[in-house]
């Protein structure tokens, strides 16, 4: 019965890219019919999609022989991986109500909309593992703090509305599904330190590739990374400052997490354009062994 | 068929047609009802019953022999509480078959209390449940009819809109501290004027974890004596604007003609703490706080028209949903029902 099966890393993808718009759908439909709303279920929805990913980027992984960052398709899941294993982690420690739903939106988006656009996964050729150690965890530990960067504009979008609802005297709808300002507050300044050290540990891996090999290093990614960089500490120091506090510091959050994002696209671009073309099938379509009889 | 569950019945009087000076009269103390329970149960020729006794309901639960057996119960009653039986029966209500199971159902769900969806009553049922088990005057029908008839409320409760949203100044303004600091325990409140809802809703507050008050009044007296009763400290009334950047929650109450803060003195108090949010409850009439102050950033200025009108659209939306509560509940009554003729069918058998 199995025998013709085969489970590509792209179907498990997708697969966890449904559960993931299962979990937002869930939300949406909590929030039209007023319901009480199950952690338990949302967190279910999520857990089982991240389970799916994880199995999809370790094929992914098998088949390229190094760590999944090598295309903007593979950039998204990873991204969209890294956001959903944070919460799975947040989510249950500190009990933020609704979380669930806003992540499950912003994964569903990454992960679902990378396949909108076929081009996107397109075949790359991968160094050895040994020689790009030190490049791959720098990639790594950049994109997680992206990750950590996303749920930190998600946890300012829900301070933005709390906060607006709670000015406008609105009390039903999402308004009672949400978090106290105060928390999300909190939760931003823990985000944003986090998300700050990861990226500067990043940087600093990714200073070893380049002072090794300095031509190999686009000038564009290299100032993008920086100014992404450097806007996160300055928000970070305004805060600690308390110049740029609540609504301001959510609203420069969640612009600079977008600017973070429109900047992957033209690195990505730049990568793919030096790559010579293969016109080659998806080589990252590894099918997995049936169960034999 | 006559079967035995056609004298379910209930006997009562309540809020509804009964008014406070004869409520009073019937009303019974705790040994009162043990008493008649015990009576009802022993004395005639009742299966089962259950009495529960509050400050806006009697109903006596029974399963008899016969359906006659109801006015044997009314006159205990009104023997015991020395009350004529035609003025009782003038106000009195009583149900039997499934239209009882409806009632205790709806009852226990609140639809029936004069707050409606009130949990209040839930917990006076459970006890008057509970010390019927204790007196052993219950057995397998009533045992069934209150555990299927809490279980109903709950879901009733759950699926609709009957006991969410608050409905009270004080549990609104709860509420709303909630959805701005979370935990409250660490929240401090500040109390100006010694007015009476402010009272209710500072202890709303403190029922919910608030252990940090502070009370300021013209007269220090009053604010000593208000202090004393929250539990807090007073401060004195020159002096608590140069305080007001420690307090979370301000809650105003005065009698004063005029603004008693406006919003250069909230600036002032919110540039000492910018990264904190500040909760203004402004109960008096006319207005203590300026309303401009609501522009303020991190301050929530709610006055007592934004706590009422909350109150109010709360209140229409667990009227609105009575009736899908009330479906859900028939749905639970009919099905007990069925259950329970079929049990006295096999019995029978």
């Amino acid at each position: 019965m199995f025998e013709n099966f085969t489970l590509t890393d792209r179907s498990v993808f997708a697969i966890a890219a449904a559960m993931y718009g299962a979990g937002f759908f869930y939300g949406c439909r909590i929030l039209r019919t007023d319901r009480p709303y199950s952690r338990t279920v949302m967190f279910s929805l999520l857990l089982g999609g991240f389970l799916m990913q994880t199995l999809g980027l370790n094929l992914r992984g098998t088949a390229v022989r190094a760590c999944p960052l090598g295309n903007p398709f593979e950039i998204a899941q990873f991204l969209g991986w890294s956001l959903i294993l944070l919460f799975l982690i947040i989510g249950p420690a500190f009990r933020l109500r609704f979380l669930g739903f806003f992540t499950a939106g912003l994964s569903t988006l990454l992960t679902a909309g990378a396949f909108l656009v076929p081009a996107w996964d397109y075949v790359y050729v991968s160094k050895t593992t040994g020689e790009n150690a030190w490049i791959e965890l720098h990639a790594a530990l950049a994109l997680f703090s992206y990750g950590i960067f996303g749920l930190l504009s998600l946890v300012s979008i829900m301070f933005l509305i709390q906060e607006q609802g709670l000015k406008k005297k609105q009390f039903k709808q999402i308004y009672q599904f949400l978090p106290s300002v105060q928390q999300l507050d909190l939760m931003a300044k823990r985000l944003l330190i986090g998300g700050l050290l990861l990226l500067s540990a990043s940087l600093i891996f990714g200073a070893v590739f380049w002072v090794k090999d300095f031509e190999r290093v686009p000038v564009f990614k290299l100032t993008a990374t920086c100014l992404v960089w450097l806007g996160y500490l300055t928000i970070f120091t305004l805060r600690i400052r308390k110049k740029l506090i609540n609504r301001r510091h959510a609203i420069a959050s969640i612009g600079l997490f977008i600017f973070a994002m429109a900047s992957l696209w033209p690195i990505q671009s730049l990568r793919s354009m030096k790559l010579p073309p293969t016109g080659a099938a998806l080589t990252s379509q590894v099918p997995v062994a049936a169960p034999s009889r | 068929m006559n079967t035995v569950l056609e004298s379910l019945f209930i006997l009562g009087i309540s809020h509804h047609k009964t008014p406070l000076d004869v409520r009073e009269r019937l009303a019974l103390t705790e040994a009162e009802a043990t008493e008649l329970q015990k009576q009802i149960y022993l004395g005639t020729g009742i299966r089962e019953c259950v009495v529960l006794n509050t400050c806006n309901r009697i109903e006596i639960y029974a399963l008899a022999e016969d359906l006659s057996e109801l006015a044997v119960v009314r006159s205990r009653l009104c023997l015991m509480k020395g009350f004529p039986e035609n003025a009782f029966a003038e106000y009195a209500y009583s149900y039997n078959n499934l239209q009882a199971l409806q009632h205790i159902m709806e009852v226990s769900a609140g639809l029936d209390s004069q707050i409606i969806g009130e949990t209040e009553i839930l917990g006076q049922l459970k006890q008057a449940y509970t010390m019927a088990l204790q007196a052993n005057t219950t057995d397998k029908v009533l045992n069934r009819v209150f555990e299927k008839s809490f279980h109903a409320a709950k879901e009733a409760r759950r699926k609709t809109w009957i006991t969410r949203g608050q409905i009270s100044i004080g549990n609104v303004s709860v509420d709303l501290a909630a959805r701005i600091f979370g935990k409250l325990s660490d929240s401090r409140i500040l109390l100006i004027g010694s007015g009476e809802i402010a009272e209710k809703t500072a202890q709303a507050l403190k029922s919910r974890g608030v252990r940090d008050i502070s009370v300021s009044s013209r007269t220090l007296q009053n604010a000593c004596k208000l202090a004393g009763s929250l539990e807090g400290t007073a401060i004195h009334f020159d002096n608590f604007k140069n305080q007001l950047h420690h307090f979370d929650i301000i809650i105003c109450s005065t009698a004063a003609p005029s603004l008693l803060l406006d919003k250069g003195c909230l600036l002032k108090a919110m540039k000492q703490r910018p990264d904190q949010p500040c909760f203004i409850i402004d109960l008096a009439l006319p207005r203590d706080v300026d309303p401009s102050a609501d522009s303020i950033e991190n301050v929530y200025l709610y006055n007592l028209d934004d706590l009422s009108g909350i109150a109010d659209k709360n209140l229409e939306a667990r009227k609105a949903d009575i009736e899908n509560a009330r479906r859900i509940l028939k749905k639970h009554a009919w099905n007990l029902w069925l259950q329970l003729r079929r049990s006295e069918l096999m019995r029978r058998v």
